[in-house]
């Protein structure tokens, strides 16, 4: 026998059994499109202007609401395209950039065109901006825009650096003048970008609230919603952590609730070597200022033991004021083992055969440190009597760019050689008009990262990086001490948390 | 009282001056500025300059306490300086979580100290020694607990451990179950401190009207001990009690910067703490005003409420 279903019988039932698959998949479809992702963030918000931007945590929002030229790959920290799909130049002096067509800006502002990227950089220029960072784009003579996606940049002097200059960072930021101008004076808090998220909502006191983009050119973020809590304490942090009441922790920076939490299985999302920490040798010190001195302080120091005495996880060891993921890295500078005996041969030939007293300036917001106090023993025993003076920040800035130390430290967050070379070693950088606090000036060393900087053959270039890192390793006017990791430990089952070596997380490759 | 009201506003205006006085010139004696706070390591000193021109950083002293007199006079309490966020908001968004834990320490301390330094002084009254001590004795440990110390304790044990508390999240005055629950742990924090001093003062009031005639008479008069105690020795040595609750403000003011900044709680603490780290000049001017005027209101009003307890006071 057979059972014949009426046909209008079937087509009830199927739009039936049709609409019930929908409504039983509609909450799991829903989930999918609707996750939210909570982030600690461990300070207060002080804004998103590109052009105005300070610190890690800061940029780390701006990076995912605003789009560069150029971006770095989230895992080797190579350049890669953003907005521009090529470029090409033959002299290093001059950048065509072809730009990415239909790219749509977020809030409704239309379409991306070469004149937001004029635009953008000329009013880092502007010196009503006030940017800190007007003079990474100081080296550009001309831009024009024969068409809206072609964009010709002519500089006053060849740089082969010059698409980190143009990546998402900083000045690299593009920004559309509508939006800032209808911004006014609260621009900071009314980010508009081309990146995959955008600023839904912000309490300055607690929390901060990013939408993705629907029309982001690569299309949608898999999560819709990223909800940063501010929590300043980092034992609170793991703590919230550990209730399920966060799903990723930007930034642990003890290491005792490191190995909680990795004892607790939660997954340790890191990048080593992200920015080496230094010890400022102030060459314009009389002492100092003798190579052999400088060289005997590296080979009194074991720092290969000291990083793993404190903070295993959070630290490990720098030989070079560049980064062995940098493509420019050279292996062959000069190294300092730990000898103290070769040290106490240096001070001997330098006329100080019973050492000498060495000031550190310090910050009393981080007191003394378990590194100095390592530090401070080791110098001892070939005879160098380090005292600490601990200043607030603030002064330890100020004294630091006048150049009233012996010795003090800097982090060195950086992500392009060339700057790295040209901040810290150029004479034009001599603190306080840059950043180059040791006071250093080697006419050789000038010559050779000028040229590096013009070079347009990446063999030649490569070649001249190496002997840059030879010269500022042997006359050592920054030791690289430490170098920093930057741990993000989130729940199991958050994915793709890359952290760049600029310590920020592309959320557009986090699932959940 | 209308005479001395006057008295205590043109009281209110001097102090108010000679703090915003105080502070202005304090906080710009401190050396560096919010420009150089807010750079840290990574830039060079023109840049830093041009910043500084563009906000006034580098007119003279003089000028610039003038123009914040001026703006002041109006009640004009302006924009931070590395924000540019109105501050008047910040205070009126952050005022709710701060009054929520130091009146809710209040209550809680009042309700244990005062019952607990009662009984202690009865005690001592009695004769029984143990109890007294036993109380002044905890009391004593409670008030050495530094309250950075005892907040991570009461996380790891509340929050962590049994779960009745988050550690963290959003809160807001428009959600009066998860504020509870997101004060709860702070106000039991600075409750442990503020209750062992409360207790000692309440005993040692208490225990000298004890021994008062008309204590005595009350007794006599077959009253309870309850009533005799609360309804008579309480009251009469009221006047320390209400003095060391007004004052205690001034100590939670303190407090609440801690368990603001451990609880990640957005009050008026976490404010203060924000402002001078980033050397913020115009924050914590405004701030410091506000809490003057608080302190003053709070004296004003304890002296008021003196009035309340001992109709012999006069103004």
């Amino acid at each position: 026998m057979t059972f014949v279903i009426p046909s209008k019988l079937f087509g009830v039932l199927l739009s039936g059994a049709v609409a019930w698959t929908t409504l039983a998949c509609a909450p799991a479809l829903h989930a999918a499109e609707d996750k939210t992702l909570v982030v600690r963030f461990y300070d207060d918000p002080a804004g998103f202007d590109p052009a105005n931007i300070f610190r890690i945590e800061n940029e780390n929002i701006a990076f995912n609401i605003f789009s560069g030229l150029t971006t770095y790959d989230s895992k080797t920290g190579k350049i890669i395209p953003d907005l521009a799909e090529s470029w090409e130049t033959k002299d290093n002096l001059t950048w065509t950039f072809r730009l990415r067509k239909g790219v749509q800006w977020q809030k409704g502002y239309g379409e991306f065109t070469a004149a937001d990227v004029i635009y953008s950089y000329k009013r880092v220029l502007d010196p009503q901006t006030a940017s800190p960072y007007a003079s990474e784009l100081a080296g550009i003579d001309t831009m024009e825009a024969p068409d809206p996606y072609t964009l010709i940049i002519r500089l006053k002097a060849p740089n082969g650096g010059f698409l980190h200059t143009v990546a998402n960072y900083h000045q690299g930021q593009i920004v559309k003048k509508e939006a800032v101008e209808a911004a006014g004076n609260q621009v900071r808090w009314k980010p508009v970008g081309t990146g995959p998220y955008a600023l839904e909502s912000i309490d300055v006191n607690s929390r901060i609230v990013l939408k993705r983009h629907e029309g982001y050119y690569k299309g949608p973020a898999p999560i819709a919603t990223l909800d940063f809590h501010i929590i300043k304490d980092d034992a609170t942090a793991a703590i919230a952590l550990r209730n399920g009441e966060i799903d990723v922790l930007m930034r642990q920076s003890k290491e005792e609730q490191l190995q909680i939490l990795k004892e607790a299985g939660f997954k340790m999302n890191h990048v080593d070597n992200y920015a080496s920490s230094l010890k400022v040798m102030n060459l314009s010190d009389p002492i100092l200022k003798d190579v052999r001195v400088r060289q005997a302080i590296a080979h009194a120091i074991d720092y290969a033991a000291i990083t793993e005495a404190i903070a295993p996880s959070l630290q490990g060891t720098a030989t070079s004021l560049l980064m062995p993921w940098m493509d420019v890295y050279s292996k062959d500078a000069p190294t300092y083992g730990y000898d103290p005996e070769k040290a106490k041969k240096l001070l001997a030939e330098a006329g100080y055969p019973d050492g000498f007293v060495l000031k550190t300036l310090g910050t009393s917001a981080q007191g003394v440190t378990e590194q100095q106090q390592f530090e401070i023993d080791y110098l001892s025993q070939v005879g160098i009597k380090m005292e600490l003076e601990l200043v607030d920040t603030p002064t330890f800035n100020q004294r630091r760019n006048k150049g009233d130390f012996m010795t003090a430290s800097r982090l060195l967050p950086a992500i392009n050689p060339d700057m790295i070379l040209f901040s810290y070693l150029h004479p034009s950088n001599i603190a306080p008009k840059g950043l180059n606090g040791a006071r250093y000036d080697n006419p050789e060393l000038t010559a050779t990262i000028e040229a590096a900087r013009a070079e347009a053959e990446p063999e030649r270039r490569m070649e001249l990086y190496a002997k840059a890192q030879k010269i500022a390793m042997t006359d050592l006017p920054y030791l690289p001490a430490t170098s920093s990791n930057v741990f993000w430990p989130s729940k199991t089952e958050v994915n793709g948390v890359t952290i760049n070596y600029l310590a920020q997380v592309n959320f557009w490759e986090v699932t959940k | 009282m209308l005479t001395y009201s006057f008295k205590r506003v043109v009281q209110l205006l001097v102090t108010v001056l000679g703090v915003v006085t105080l502070v202005f010139f304090t906080m710009r004696l401190i050396p560096g500025d919010p420009i150089s706070a807010m750079a840290g390591d990574n830039l060079s000193g023109a840049a830093l300059d041009r910043m500084r021109s563009q906000m006034g950083l580098n007119d003279p002293l003089l000028v610039q306490y003038l123009a914040y007199l001026a703006r002041l006079a109006v009640l004009d309490f302006g924009n931070t300086v590395t924000t540019k966020l109105p501050i008047i908001d910040l205070i009126v968004g952050a005022l709710p979580i701060t009054v929520s834990i130091a009146v809710g320490t209040i209550i809680l301390t009042v309700a244990i100290a005062i019952p607990l330094g009662t009984l202690a002084a009865y005690m001592a009254h009695k004769g029984n020694r143990v109890l007294d001590n036993v109380i002044t004795g905890v009391a004593m440990v409670l008030d050495l607990m530094p309250p950075f110390w005892t907040s991570l304790v009461c996380l790891l044990i509340f929050s962590l451990t049994l779960g009745w508390f988050p550690a963290s999240g959003t809160v807001t005055i428009d959600d009066p179950v998860t504020l509870l629950r997101r004060v709860a742990l702070p106000v039991l924090v600075l409750s442990m401190a503020q209750v062992a001093t409360l207790a000692r003062i309440t005993r040692t009031a208490v225990l000298e009207v004890l021994n008062e005639d008309y204590v005595r008479t009350a007794r006599s008069m077959g009253w309870s001990e309850l009533r005799v105690l609360f309804r008579h020795a309480l009251k009469n040595s009221a006047l320390p009690i209400v003095t060391v609750i007004g004052l205690s403000f001034g100590n939670l003011l303190n407090g609440t910067v801690i368990v603001e900044f451990i609880f990640t709680l957005p009050g008026i603490g976490n404010l203060l703490v924000g402002g001078m780290n980033s050397r913020d000049y115009q924050m914590v001017q405004t701030l410091i005003v506000f809490y003057a005027m608080i302190f003053v209101v709070i004296n004003f009003a304890t002296d008021l409420i003196y009035r309340v307890f001992d109709p012999r006071v006069q103004f």
